[in-house]
């Protein structure tokens, strides 16, 4: 008899876990949703003020099919290319920043300093991104949600690989 | 100024309201910085009285008094706080919740856990790994997850972080008011070859006695040297230890107010920090750098990252006077190098102006915000209150 119970409770112990671990994958997902949302929606404005750069007076005609061309590969590539795409970009404003002191024109100044504003940004949101990604990898790779699929259809993160240093 | 967006904005503060330090002192100067930027803020704290609260502070209870990490933390949990904090987030409807040492068995962890939704996190302490903590991390771990993001203080207690937890933090270091700092004045009476000290100089940890001890070998290189300590305590009590040949140099002014703070740390040859521990930020050295001061700290981790591991003032061996006393002579008889350093550090310091700390906070927060849901109850809890009639 008292076994009964023990086994009853111990079922009752288990399906209380499983949902309490699917609550909290879920929750990590969308915290990984959040992170990119806001991720891509800086990287997307960098990418306008790279191509508004492209035709202003800062840069030379060969700067300016460099970032146009690198701008536009940013915003059609998909995720998983994603952030090749953006560090080329990257690249393409850090040889251009290296001389931003000597920039005149207000209006050019504006768009660097809009810049470097943003840069710091997509910093802090890739460290948000990718800490977001790291813990959702780690609950996920644990054998009792993999064993019951506790994480359902959702796909599996994308890590989001961007240099640095670069920025 | 803050691109005006008006945000509800929910801190919770998890140390009592009504004892000074460094976190409350934080979380008040913040939000008093967003309410002035224009955003609705709340502040949920434990507090001793409901008189003499800020309009801005809700109060969560009386804290408890417990021991915790080495010195006595003044928090608050149980059933009736954790449904003062469920009904301050389901009233609330905030866009944001800021949670201060979530990690800290309080009401910011009881937040965290009641609640879903945008959340940051932000951790003040740099501790060294303790053997306990392999025994919390699965407890805390779930919870700590739901931050959308965390912020660290320090350098130092972004590591701490990252060891215990295993997750990674922006580092936005405490704020000040950098204007009131800078424009300090210089008085004679306490500046030349003199020391300056300030805090609760009786508490140990706050390390006057390891000055004091270092004192007779400074004095038979500077024979002029005097010290001046500033804030509350009994004087007669701590000149007991002291030589009797000494205690003429020593010169106690009790508390002193924000203004003549700013011309102390102006006016002093050196400002000594000697604490043991128990610091997580280190304002007060921010302060003084602010202020130009020249600085010498122990190498605890939170002043250490704070000074730029020594690049904007010098560290000692923490509660090594021998050490103390060495790094004191040799800056009093290096006057250029000392000045030099000081103004490196004044510059410096300007990057704790609340304008640019709150800044870097909101910018957090619009991290948080970009799912564009608001901070709700969390699912578990929610029918947790439909069950017990509360909703």
């Amino acid at each position: 008899m008292s076994s009964l119970l023990i086994l009853i409770l111990i079922v009752a112990f288990f399906a209380w876990y499983l949902s309490y671990s699917a609550t909290r994958l879920d929750r990590l997902h969308h915290r990984v949703e959040t992170s990119w949302a806001n991720l891509d929606s800086l990287l997307q404005r960098r990418a306008a003020i790279a191509i508004e750069i492209a035709r202003s007076e800062i840069s030379d005609p060969a700067a300016s099919l460099l970032l146009t061309f690198a701008a536009h590969q940013a915003r059609e590539a998909s995720i998983k290319d994603r952030s090749q795409a953006e560090s080329g970009l990257s690249g393409a404003l850090g040889i251009l920043l290296e001389g931003a002191d000597e920039i005149s024109g207000a209006h050019e100044k504006a768009l660097v300093l809009e810049l470097q504003e943003l840069n710091s940004k997509i910093k802090m949101a890739i460290a948000i991104h990718v800490d977001a990604v790291n813990r959702t990898t780690m609950v996920r790779a644990k054998p009792i949600i993999r064993l019951f699929r506790l994480a359902g259809n959702a796909p599996e993160p994308v890590v989001y690989e961007f240099e640095d240093d670069v920025l | 100024m803050m691109p005006i967006s008006k945000k509800r904005i929910g801190i919770v503060c998890p140390y009592g309201w009504d004892t000074p330090g460094g976190v409350q002192s934080h979380v008040g100067d913040l939000a008093q910085y967003l309410i002035s930027a224009g955003h609705n803020v709340s502040v949920l704290a434990p507090a001793l009285s409901d008189e003499n609260l800020p309009d801005y502070v809700v109060s969560a209870g009386r804290p408890i008094a417990i021991p915790y990490n080495g010195a006595v933390a003044r928090v608050l949990f149980g059933p009736i706080a954790f449904a003062r904090v469920r009904q301050w987030i389901s009233q609330g409807n905030f866009d944001v919740l800021h949670l201060h040492e979530p990690a800290i068995p309080s009401i910011s962890l009881l937040a965290c856990w009641a609640a879903d939704g945008p959340m940051v996190g932000t951790f003040h302490a740099a501790a060294k790994r303790q053997k306990v903590s392999f025994a919390v991390v699965p407890f805390l771990e779930p919870v700590i997850e739901k931050l959308t993001a965390r912020i660290a203080v320090s350098e130092a207690a972004r590591e701490t972080l990252k060891e215990h937890l295993e997750t990674d933090a922006i580092v936005v270091p405490n704020g000040i008011y950098a204007d009131r700092y800078r424009d300090g004045v210089l008085e004679p009476r306490w500046s030349g070859n003199t020391l300056g000290f300030i805090g609760r100089f009786q508490e140990p940890r706050k390390g006057l006695s390891i000055l004091l001890d270092a004192l007779p070998r400074v004095v038979s290189a500077f024979p002029d040297i005097q010290v001046f300590v500033a804030g509350p305590g009994n004087p007669d009590e701590a000149l007991e230890v002291i030589e009797p040949n000494l205690r003429d140099r020593i010169h106690f002014l009790g508390r002193i107010s924000e203004k003549e703070k700013a011309n102390f740390l102006t006016s002093v040859g050196l400002y000594i920090a000697p604490n043991t521990g128990g610091e997580s930020f280190g304002i007060i050295l921010a302060e003084a750098l602010a202020s130009g001061a020249s600085v010498i700290a122990s190498d605890i981790p939170a002043f250490d990252s704070l000074l730029g591991h020594g690049k904007y003032g010098t560290t000692f061996t923490s509660e090594d006077s021998k050490d103390l006393s060495a790094k004191i002579v040799d800056l009093l008889s290096h006057p250029d190098e000392r000045l030099k350093k000081a103004k490196l550090g004044k510059e410096y310091a300007q990057s704790f102006d609340w304008d640019v700390v709150a800044e870097k906070i909101f910018d957090v927060y619009e991290m948080a915000m970009a799912g564009g849901r608001k901070v709700t109850l969390a699912s578990e809890n929610r029918s947790w209150n439909k069950f017990l009639g509360r909703e």
